[in-house]
């Protein structure tokens, strides 16, 4: 601590900073394919915020962003393409699963529907909903931000690029 | 003109268009029925339909020029004395006249069906639909491939036999035709 009383040096575990860095600064990728979409863009606006809790700068490419909020119906064939923009996102990576078209095909039970993104993808964080209230997007957010903050993805991001290196060899 | 009388006036057309077309196409036509709307249905012979709807869209008289839809039904569990298990069915419109008829045509399963699009142009992604969703073949077609569905999907899901819960996943993007690669340099 300085003479007049400002602080000068914090002392904190370097996982704990990591994480309280990472849950501020969610970029997202929008993967809005129908009116959840609608909803997507009431909850990045002014009204509702998200900016308030540090997932504002909204990225429309994959390698600039990590959190990906699919929200809206997707159809089988839409479904590689999804799969594609999650590989090609950097680690580390969170799926937020918006609506109940993407949690789980909703009332789109037909043979032309992904029943829920979870089949191709692994999913944070899923908010239900048909579309689900900008309070309810908001709710899920500080839920994931808190799993985040508890450290459970730094052990996770090391077993997945181990995996990856294993794959590699 | 108020409503009704508009109404009236396109029925008796569309009435004296129908007499005139069982004296022109009468060996290409099977029978003929109305709606509960009160459109007529022309039910064609296959080996005839498009002859048929060439003098439709050709002939002053009809000058059906518009194809509104062109689609298809699975009749599986119709009439037995029906020949075919799929109908496809032409929507047609007249700008000229400002009528509407629909003309349909009986298909088995293993039967091909002459195209529409040497008639009009529009049929061409409307009958790769028909074939996407039902498997009716198009004779002669320019480009009769699956529009909507995936191409490795197997099956053709509007059939009533189609399981509607059978779910086909594939982890690859679908592959683009050899084809339309080609245009894209050109």
């Amino acid at each position: 601590m300085a003479k007049d009383g400002s602080p000068e040096i914090i002392t904190t575990r370097l996982d704990a900073i990591v994480t309280w860095a990472q849950k501020n600064s969610l970029w997202p990728l929008p993967f809005g394919t129908s009116c959840c979409g609608i909803e997507m863009m009431a909850v990045l606006s002014a009204d509702y915020d998200m900016s308030r809790f540090g997932a504002e700068v909204v990225r429309f490419s994959p390698r600039q962003s990590d959190m990906l909020i699919c929200a809206g119906t997707i159809v089988n064939k839409m479904a590689p393409v999804l799969k594609n923009i999650y590989d090609q996102m950097a680690d580390p990576k969170w799926v937020m699963a918006f609506g109940v078209c993407t949690c789980s095909g909703g009332i789109y039970n037909s043979y032309s529907v992904l029943q829920g993104i979870d089949t191709i993808i692994p999913v944070d964080i899923y908010i239900p909903g048909c579309p689900p209230s900008p309070e309810g997007v908001i709710h899920g957010l500080i839920k994931l931000q808190k799993r985040i903050q508890s450290g459970e993805y730094l052990h996770k991001e090391r077993q997945r690029s181990l995996l990856n290196l294993g794959a590699q060899k | 003109m108020s409503w009704n009388e508009q109404i009236e006036k396109n029925q008796a057309k569309l009435s004296k268009q129908v007499e005139l077309l069982k004296q022109v196409c009468s060996d290409s036509i099977e029978k003929i029925e109305t709606d509960r709307d009160g459109c007529p249905i022309v039910w064609s012979k296959k080996d005839k339909n498009i002859t048929l709807l060439k003098v439709m869209k050709e002939n002053s008289d009809f000058s059906f020029e518009f194809l509104s839809d062109l689609t298809a039904y699975d009749d599986v569990d119709g009439s037995e004395e029906a020949q075919g298990r799929f109908v496809v069915v032409y929507n047609l419109f007249s700008l000229q006249y400002k009528t509407r008829i629909r003309v349909k045509c009986r298909v088995s399963e293993n039967e091909t069906i002459e195209t529409a699009v040497s008639v009009w142009e529009a049929a061409n992604w409307a009958e790769r639909e028909v074939y996407d969703m039902f498997g009716i073949q198009f004779k002669n077609h320019p480009d009769l491939r699956r529009i909507l569905m995936d191409v490795r999907w197997e099956g053709h899901p509007l059939r009533k036999d189609y399981y509607w819960r059978k779910y086909q996943l594939f982890n690859d993007p679908e592959p683009i035709p050899m084809k339309l690669l080609q245009e894209g340099i050109e």
